[in-house]
């Protein structure tokens, strides 16, 4: 451990340790009881407010690796990879706004933790369910890993690592062990805690660097004009421009359609949906969807720091002699801030990283308590034992996420990370088309889905990395029969409608029989307080976290 | 059939207003552009950013809208209003 700054470093430890007491104190907070259910532990007791959604979703979706990853992509590549991430945030809004309440609706009435449950329910379909929650974790995984990614990287700015392996990874080994403890006994709640202070801290240091480092680094003229002489200058290795600055024409579909897909595959992603789950009323997800945009304006202003990093001339060689750009954000920090603010700014990010590999990793858990250990291997589990398995399950969960970092190269994690946003895509139709209509049939559904997960990791495989010749180079491949690059995920999805459209059609003429479907129309809007739509303590007396129905 | 009549104007504008905050910040080509600049930022990057607050704003409108519509539609079949219930508890948390 050469070069530690130790300023730094105590400020970490000290935000870090806070935080991790109030992990634990979060147990207590607004219960109302026992944590042996699956509705207090893994959904918080399903009561939170806008406030505190406001935060809890902030925390969840701008997870630590987006604030290092996006910036990152910006002073490597620019504005295809790196500003999408804006109107991918406003998009996303607008989207949810549509079918979020329509979920918590039947969710409430039906007692679903997770959105395998509903499309269990709704097609009546254990196999499409089953699909839908393997999807699930699997995207869910290398995500964790990449909080870890983000940790890493401030640690390493830190000073902290050296030539032997304990040392290296010695920090990461502590926060882990400390997460897992405090999500083991506190839950949902946990996050949901930790949330207020991880977002106080970004804003703070965000706001600080949007407004300091302009002036030191002369203005956003000259921010600007370093980006631009940086990104259109030509790459000797590929005869191309490094990056893009603004979008040409042969870029705009590649713009658009990440944005898009990213903004569809976001609210499929079990975390998110985890965290809608746990509010209150049918409401509050709505109401959030117009004053989340706060965060999106953050993350636009912190995609620019990454043209700060390329004014500011930042070195992002890392410990191992290789670029990476991973470090240019928490070295922009290093380099232009004094050590103690420095440290207030790695503090925000690592503790931004607990926030959302907490929630993931509760949210992967209730999957495979509900859909895979309920429905395949324990039919007749009480809600104490979902509880018991679940805590167990997000245990292995970040274990497995642990050893993915630590043992395995960082490029895998990334390839997965990238895979899975494509993955998670495909499981669209089956929940969100599914909240409007059954007419889908179960079999095209899943069939649909099948086709379009192949058909995206092989698309996703044979993008080679110009410079490196690897395979998983990026997320865009050109349409099939067009000249026209697209985010591939999006590419995936229509050819699954397609697929799913023309099969159900097929279906229904053949009367192959559909599932059954133990949903009701008025499930879709009912709200808290409508007879049906269960309050805790109802669960918790009836006996079952899954009522009557299922 | 009244009912149904009723629904429909805050529905259908909250559709429109949200299908306008999806589709036009992804026309890329309205905006992939150098200039006009604002405070140094090419209009590229801060017609982006000003689109955040075009679809707040859009989202709250029809958050009224359609949050207005359900209440009526919920007092009509009999239903509490679970904000009104739960109003109390929403302050201290």
């Amino acid at each position: 451990m050469n070069n530690v700054d130790w300023v730094q470093l105590i400020i970490v430890i000290v935000i870090f340790g806070a935080v991790t007491v109030m992990g634990f104190m979060a147990a207590r907070w607004r219960s109302a009881g026992h944590m042996e259910s699956l509705d207090e532990w893994g959904l918080g007791g399903r009561g939170f407010g806008t406030f505190i959604t406001w935060f809890l979703l902030g925390g969840d979706l701008y997870t630590a690796y987006t604030f290092v990853a996006v910036p990152a992509a910006m002073f490597a590549t620019g504005a295809i990879s790196g500003f999408f991430a804006v109107p991918y945030t406003i998009v996303v809004y607008p989207i949810i706004f549509i079918f979020m309440s329509r979920l918590w609706s039947v969710s409430h009435r039906n007692g679903y933790v997770t959105p395998a449950d509903f499309v269990g329910g709704r097609y009546g379909s254990k196999a499409l369910s089953l699909a839908v929650a393997v999807t699930g974790i699997l995207a869910t995984m290398p995500y964790i890993a990449l909080q870890l990614v983000g940790m890493q990287a401030v640690f390493e700015t830190m000073g902290l690592g050296g030539n032997n392996t304990l040392a290296k990874d010695l920090p990461l080994l502590i926060a882990f062990a400390v997460l897992a403890a405090y999500t083991y006994s506190s839950g949902l709640r946990a996050p949901a805690m930790i949330a207020f202070v991880k977002d106080g801290l970004i804003y703070l240091v965000i706001g600080v660097a949007i407004i300091y480092l302009p002036h030191e680094l002369g203005g956003w003229h000259s921010i600007f004009g370093a980006a631009e002489d940086k990104l259109t200058a030509t790459n000797p290795a590929t005869g191309k421009p490094v990056g893009v600055f603004i979008p040409g024409e042969s870029g705009f579909s590649a713009y658009w359609t990440l944005a898009l897909g990213s903004a569809m595959a976001l609210f499929m992603y079990p975390h998110s949906v985890t965290a809608v789950l746990s509010t209150k009323n049918r409401n509050i997800v709505r109401r959030n969807a117009a004053i989340l945009p706060a965060y999106s304006l953050l993350l636009g202003l912190l995609a620019l720091l990454g043209f700060m990093a390329i004014k500011a001339n930042v070195n992002v060689k890392g410990l191992d002699g290789l670029a990476n750009p991973q470090l240019a954000i928490p070295r922009l920090f290093d380099q232009e801030f004094p050590s103690w603010f420095a440290g207030i700014a790695f503090a925000a990010i690592a503790v931004g990283a607990l926030v959302p590999a907490a929630i993931m990793s509760i949210a992967a858990a209730n999957l495979f308590t509900r859909n895979i250990y309920r429905d395949f291997i324990k039919p007749a589990a009480t809600p104490a034992q979902e509880a018991k398995v679940s805590k167990l399950a997000s245990l292995l969960v970040k274990l497995g996420a642990l050893v993915f970092v630590l043992a395995m190269d960082k490029t895998i994690a990334l390839n997965l990370q990238l895979l899975g946003g494509i993955w998670i895509l495909q499981t669209f139709p089956a929940i969100v088309i599914g909240l409007f209509t059954k007419w889908f049939h179960r079999w095209a559904l899943l069939t649909g889905w099948a086709v379009a997960m192949v058909f995206g990791t092989v698309e996703a495989y044979n993008v080679v990395n110009p410079a490196t010749k690897k395979h998983f180079g990026g997320s865009l491949a050109n349409i099939p029969f067009t000249d026209k690059q697209a985010y591939i995920a999006l590419t995936a999805f229509v050819l699954n409608l397609v697929i799913v459209v023309v099969l159900t059609i097929i279906l229904r003429a053949l009367k192959v029989p559909e599932g059954n479907d133990t949903t009701h129309p008025t499930d879709y809007l009912a709200d808290r307080g409508d007879p049906g739509v269960k309050d805790l303590p109802e669960l918790l007396d009836e006996g079952g976290a899954s009522p009557a129905k299922s | 059939m009244s009912r149904l009549s009723a629904v429909r104007p805050a529905y259908w504008i909250s559709g429109v207003l949200l299908a306008v905050a999806v589709v036009v910040p992804l026309l890329v080509s309205t905006y992939a552009k150098d200039e006009p600049r604002l405070w140094g930022f090419p209009f590229f990057y801060w017609y982006q950013l000003m689109w955040v607050f075009i679809s707040a704003i859009l989202v709250s409108i029809c958050y009224q809208l359609v949050s207005r519509e359900e209440r009526r539609r919920r007092a009509a079949q009999g239903l509490k209003n679970p904000d009104l219930h739960g109003a109390d508890e929403e302050a201290d948390r």
